[in-house]
């Protein structure tokens, strides 16, 4: 397994949990502190008003009283001083030998304080107000609660992060384990496919989750590859078997040729010879023309152009083959022009190739039909014959590369002829149905409007 | 009768194939083996034909004809190429070749594309404005009407096409692919005898009743209409 890849999602996921730990923390911790601050400022202005309201009401000898009420009964942490304008003889619990802090001006503040007794100046907020007779009131709360607070809360948010991070490196630790375990099985897979074992899967956990859906991709994947193999060693093995008879004919006569004496006759086994090549040469063309429209080549040479012209061209073309073959070919052109992008050569192959196909097979059943079906979705240009059809589940093969359902192979057709117009289909996006005719069979090339209109665009 | 015709091919056998074939029929053929050269050859222009390989060493053989196209040397340009699909035929031919053979081809197919090749830069007159005339058939290009020894003959439009293609290859074979590719403008090869059909229909209206048959079959190579 890739190590560094394990360890870089490892240190992701700590990295991660340190960041989002350290953020709700901070925020715990400005929240907490501000409110700390916020109570002992609120004691402590509230503190200086009950004082101020004492002196108001009853002047310097109740503040005293008050001062004095204040260092007996209230709290140790109460911090409280009334200072001559002189600085010396304070009232209350402030120690100013040496002087920790002398009041210079009003409001509140923060800063350093020394009580009587006390060995060392500690933190306090207070407010410092100066009466009109000139001397300092200075009352005010040590702020060692709060404070203590924050100490506490600082160390056990320190023990937060340094937890948060190692639980983050553990998750990432599994985390990565688990995805290098996934990963590790697809490589598994791929690397036995490596191997030449294309029937090899990945193994889905059923949990829908995106393994399963790489998984099953390439799961999907490899049998479109098992399929498309498949369907090569079929050609090959057909293109092979088709190929024999041809080159056998070909070889017989060229010997015929070589070995007879009569001139006449050798004129005619040669003739024979260029016929037999040239029926290989359509075999090899049409296979080259099929697998080049499967590659979806030649999409450069689209152009727009009036499909209903094009049947009805190939329906006067093909009438005279169709009469003497003993049928009628009926071909109704669209009132409007059918607007169609695509290969028109193409095209017009793959049409003639279905209409000769009901000429070849259905010219018994007396009429051939050629329709031009322009839709919203789909053009479709339909032949149909009232032949003897082909069964429902015998038309898979009749598509098929080298498909011919009469396993006789005579002369005519290479047995190409519904493939190429299959792919000629795909090449339009399209693609060709067989259906029943009720009798006969009903081909239909259905190519898609919007396939066109994108293309076109 | 004689033509100069430069042959750029590099594979030696149908090279020597195909210019003792053409010597016989009396034209005189210059060989260049390689696009470079080809090139270099044909841009004098004195060829009144040049039969190009596609592929070809050094410079293949379409990029000779864009060369040519774009030092406007128009001599015809007939393409031979192993490349069979519709789609090399139509670029083949997109790229200012007169005509485009497909490889193998039989000999007489050849020469009868050359032949017309070879007539049609002889005769560059407006094609609509004189009558054809072949025996005692006269074809009227402008009316597209047709007469055979006075009488007039009904013809259906594709008919008509079929016939004045032949009366403008007069005395020349043309071959069913030919047919395909002028007369229909389709440039696959059809799995049937579809060409043959509407030749024998044309000559039924064209000859039947008559005692000199005009229109003949040229066996392993097409047809032929001639007085």
């Amino acid at each position: 397994m890739p190590v560094p890849t394990t360890l870089r999602i490892a240190l992701l996921a700590g990295l991660l949990a340190l960041i989002s730990n350290l953020a709700v923390i901070s925020f715990i911790y400005l929240r907490t502190h501000d409110d700390a601050v916020l109570t002992v400022r609120q004691q402590v202005a509230e503190q200086a008003k009950v004082l101020a309201d004492v002196y108001r009401t009853g002047g310097r000898p109740a503040l005293d009283d008050a001062v004095q009420d204040t260092m007996t009964y209230g709290d140790p942490q109460t911090v409280i001083a009334l200072i001559e304008p002189n600085g010396l003889e304070p009232l209350g619990n402030l120690e100013t030998r040496p002087p920790s802090f002398l009041p210079r001006q009003e409001g509140y503040q923060n800063v350093l304080v020394r009580l009587k007794g006390q060995p060392t100046p500690r933190e306090a907020a207070i407010v410092v107000h100066r009466l009109p007779s000139g001397e300092w009131l200075a009352s005010g709360r040590i702020a060692g609660e709060g404070y203590a607070i924050r100490e506490t809360l600082e160390r056990s948010m320190f023990i937060a992060v340094v937890v948060a991070v190692l639980l983050g490196l553990l998750c990432g630790v599994v985390l990565a384990q688990y995805v290098g375990q996934r990963i590790g099985d697809i490589a598994a897979v791929a690397n036995r496919i490596s191997a030449r074992d294309l029937s090899q899967r990945v193994p889905l956990s059923g949990a829908g989750d995106a393994f399963d859906r790489l998984g099953s991709q390439i799961n999907a994947m490899l049998d479109r590859i098992t399929g498309l193999m498949e369907e090569l060693r079929l050609l090959t093995d057909s293109l092979a078997h088709d190929l024999r008879s041809p080159v056998s004919r070909l070889r017989s006569a060229a010997q015929a040729a070589a070995e007879t004496t009569d001139p006449q006759e050798q004129e005619e086994q040669l003739g024979n010879v260029i016929r037999q090549a040239d029926a290989l040469m359509r075999i090899l063309s049409g296979v080259l023309e099929i697998s080049r429209s499967e590659a979806l080549t030649g999409r450069n040479q689209f152009t727009w152009f009036d499909a209903g012209e094009l049947a009805s061209e190939l329906a006067e073309m093909y009438d005279p083959l169709a009469e003497e073959r003993g049928a009628r070919l009926d071909f109704d052109r669209p009132v409007r022009p059918v607007p169609l992008f695509g290969h028109r050569q193409l095209l017009a192959q793959a049409i003639s190739n279905l209409v000769e196909n009901a000429i070849r097979y259905g010219s018994s059943g007396g009429e051939i039909q050629v329709r031009v079906g322009p839709g919203e979705r789909f053009i479709r240009i339909e032949v149909g014959d009232r032949g003897p059809g082909i069964p429902a589940e015998r038309r898979a093969e009749a598509r098929r590369r080298f498909g011919r359902l009469d396993s006789s192979r005579s002369d005519e057709g290479a047995g190409l002829g519904l493939a190429l117009a299959e792919a000629i289909a795909h090449l339009h996006e399209g693609r060709l149905i067989l259906e029943d005719n009720g009798p006969g069979l009903l081909t239909v090339l259905e190519l898609p409007v919007h396939a066109q209109q994108a293309r076109a665009a | 009768m004689g033509r100069k015709i430069l042959l750029i091919e590099d594979d030696r056998e149908t090279a020597s194939y195909l210019s003792k074939g053409l010597n016989q029929e009396g034209h005189s053929v210059e060989l260049a083996t390689n696009g470079q050269d080809g090139l270099f050859r044909a841009t004098d222009g004195s060829f009144d034909l040049i039969v190009l390989d596609r592929m070809l060493p050094v410079l293949d053989g379409l990029s000779v004809l864009k060369a040519l196209r774009a030092a406007r040397i128009d001599t015809p340009v007939l393409i031979l190429s192993a490349l069979a699909s519709v789609g090399d035929r139509i670029e083949g031919l997109e790229c200012g070749s007169d005509d485009y053979l497909v490889k193998p081809f039989s000999f007489a197919e050849l020469l009868a594309r050359v032949n017309a090749l070879l007539r049609r830069r002889e005769s560059r007159v407006d094609p609509t404005e004189h009558r054809l005339t072949v025996g005692d058939l006269e074809i009227d290009p402008l009316s597209r009407s047709v007469k055979r020894a006075g009488r007039k003959l009904d013809l259906k439009p594709r008919e008509y096409l079929l016939l004045e293609y032949f009366a403008r290859n007069e005395g020349r074979v043309v071959t069913r692919t030919m047919l395909l590719e002028q007369v229909w403008d389709y440039h696959f090869d059809p799995g049937t005898n579809v060409i043959d059909v509407h030749v024998s229909r044309l000559r039924r209206k064209l000859d039947e009743g008559f005692e000199k048959p005009l229109l003949h079959t040229v066996r392993g190579a097409g047809y032929m209409l001639a007085a």
